[in-house]
């Protein structure tokens, strides 16, 4: 079932991604409204953060295009943000929370200058919004998952993007900072930007996000949440793996087996 | 006057090599900046043979291109043959390197440039090869001008590029999102350490210029956790090295670039077990 933006921010078209040659990504057609916030929803493995990477440009595509705001990503970059995985950088890195929320002002300054003064006001202040404005000068190393979290999101809001791509910002953090993170999105998209997030707990899903991908290898659903958040997509979404776990569980209830050995 | 020198075109070398290495550190890529110096030898031998001369501006271009091209192997054997980063390392510079002791051994005859010299360098010769100009000026060791060119051109390149170099070393896939080239300024830098390398291997040898690239930041990096701090900590251990090595060289009356190399390593054990946070017995006895 797919349901077509009205407005929409990203197209993509018949999207193929491969890795090694074994496809991952199956002709994936969609568009997605500007101003929402939403969520890529599916199981391990389904290609959801490689759905966002080959947006952003970091994987090549076997097939198919991706346009944002009707132009390719490369016009405008300056318009579009990323927020990668937490895990991905190594936080032992010699560097302080300001100077990662720097980062997200580099593309603007261009090669040789330095950050200025309005560049580091600008970096507080995101800094603020994510209730991080007493780490400042606080060594990366010292944060916790929460926190670095907070310090990834800030380093996108100091980039004054339109559209935002995050991978898995809820993960692994306590739920006062979910709660921040989230209020700052709705913040975002009440003033017209695109918030797309790679979400795997279907429960809180179907309170955060105004729209919804169910994606499994191949899109599955895109919608309006109310019209595409129902049993039945979510069982075709999650398929055999829901189901057969299921019977797995009733057998061992059914004929007592011990969950391990005992001797 | 000649102890001077030395000394000084030691310090200016290490700190060419600190300040790269503590990038190359930061990249998880140590190892290459080894690979590099040792694969630099066929481009130096070629570029000999063809020019005659050594310390000559073709010999510094001819190894910075197969410092690029041993990365660019690398990168590749990794990427397409699907070979593990330490596997394409190993078998690229050691590949490259025997090609160039082949080609030292083949024309060993006509040319000035021996296996020891490249392997060992001989610092201790610096005062004795002077620059005179076609007038007949003497200007004063050639190796100290090569030095000092090598760490202006460094500086400059680390004062242009230090934005793209310190995000594509932290976080290359989002520098990539916001249209930095991650594989230009690996090239870049790579180039920068074939350059650093092959200028430095007349006066320390292939083999200790590693210890030049990787011991001193290493040794900041255990002392603290601000990058700019980590430069600057780098900087000053290279010159306490050049002078402490040079002095045990004398004292011992053995090869300065060994002394020089044998004090880096020293200081690392030490700051190994006795830095302020993270030592191994400042924190015994923080605990006990």
């Amino acid at each position: 079932m797919k349901i077509e933006a009205k407005d929409p921010v990203v197209e993509i078209h018949d999207l193929t991604v491969s890795y090694q040659k074994k496809p991952v990504l199956w002709n994936i057609d969609a568009t997605l409204p500007k101003g929402a916030l939403i969520g890529i929803i599916g199981p391990n493995g389904a290609g959801k953060s490689t759905l966002i990477k080959s947006a952003m440009g970091l994987l090549p595509l076997a097939s198919g295009y991706m346009r944002m705001f009707d132009q390719p990503l490369d016009k405008v970059r300056d318009r579009v943000s990323y927020v990668p995985q937490r895990e991905s950088v190594d936080w032992d890195f010699p560097t302080s929370v300001l100077d990662v929320v720097l980062m997200g002002r580099y593309a603007k300054l261009g090669l040789i200058a330095r950050p200025r003064k309005a560049d580091k006001e600008m970096a507080i202040n995101c800094l603020r919004k994510v209730g991080m404005e007493a780490f400042v000068n606080r060594q990366i190393s010292q944060l916790s998952g929460g926190q670095q979290q907070r310090v990834f999101l800030a380093r996108a809001l100091a980039q004054e993007a339109d559209l935002y791509f995050m991978d898995e910002p809820f993960a692994g953090v306590d739920a006062a900072t979910e709660a921040a993170i989230l209020a700052i999105m709705q913040e975002m998209t009440a003033q017209g930007k695109t918030v797309i997030v790679v979400h795997h707990d279907l429960q809180s899903a179907a309170e955060f996000f105004d729209w919804i991908m169910l994606l499994n290898m191949r899109l599955v659903a895109s919608g309006p949440i109310d019209k595409v958040f129902n049993n039945q997509l979510l069982q075709e979404t999650y398929g055999g793996k829901l189901t057969v776990l299921a019977e797995v569980g009733e057998l061992v209830r059914k004929r007592q087996i011990p969950s391990r050995e005992k001797y | 006057m000649s102890a001077f020198y030395i000394i000084l075109t030691a310090s200016l070398f290490a700190i060419s090599c600190g300040l790269l290495g503590s990038f190359l550190i930061l990249r998880k890529m140590a190892m290459v900046g080894d690979a590099i110096s040792h694969a630099v030898l066929p481009g130096i031998v070629i570029a000999f043979l063809l020019t005659g001369t050594r310390d000559s501006f073709e010999m510094i271009l001819g190894a910075a291109l197969l410092g690029i091209f041993s990365t660019f192997l690398i990168e590749y054997f990794h990427n397409k043959a699907r070979l593990q980063t330490d596997a394409a390392i190993g078998v690229t510079f050691t590949w490259l390197f025997a090609l160039g002791v082949i080609l030292i051994s083949v024309f060993a005859g006509q040319v000035d440039l021996d296996q020891e010299c490249v392997l060992y360098g001989e610092i201790a010769y610096v005062p004795i090869d002077l620059w005179i100009t076609d007038s007949g000026a003497i200007m004063g060791p050639r190796a100290l001008y090569i030095a000092a060119l090598t760490l202006v051109v460094n500086v400059l390149f680390l004062r242009i590029g230090f934005k793209q170099l310190y995000l594509t070393t932290f976080d290359p896939s989002f520098a990539a999102t916001v249209g930095i080239s991650v594989s230009l300024w690996n090239y870049l830098l790579m180039g920068a350490v074939s350059m650093t390398t092959v200028s430095a291997f007349d006066s320390v040898g292939a083999i200790l210029v590693v210890a030049l690239l990787v011991a001193p930041p290493a040794t900041a990096y255990l002392l603290t956790e601000k990058f700019s701090h980590m430069l600057i900590i780098t900087c000053i251990i290279a010159v306490v090295i050049s002078i402490a090595g040079y002095f045990l060289a004398v004292w011992l009356d053995g090869s300065i670039a060994g002394a020089i190399v044998t004090v880096a390593g020293i200081l690392f054990a030490i700051t190994y077990l006795f830095a302020p946070n993270t030592g191994l017995i400042t924190k015994r006895l923080a605990s006990a």
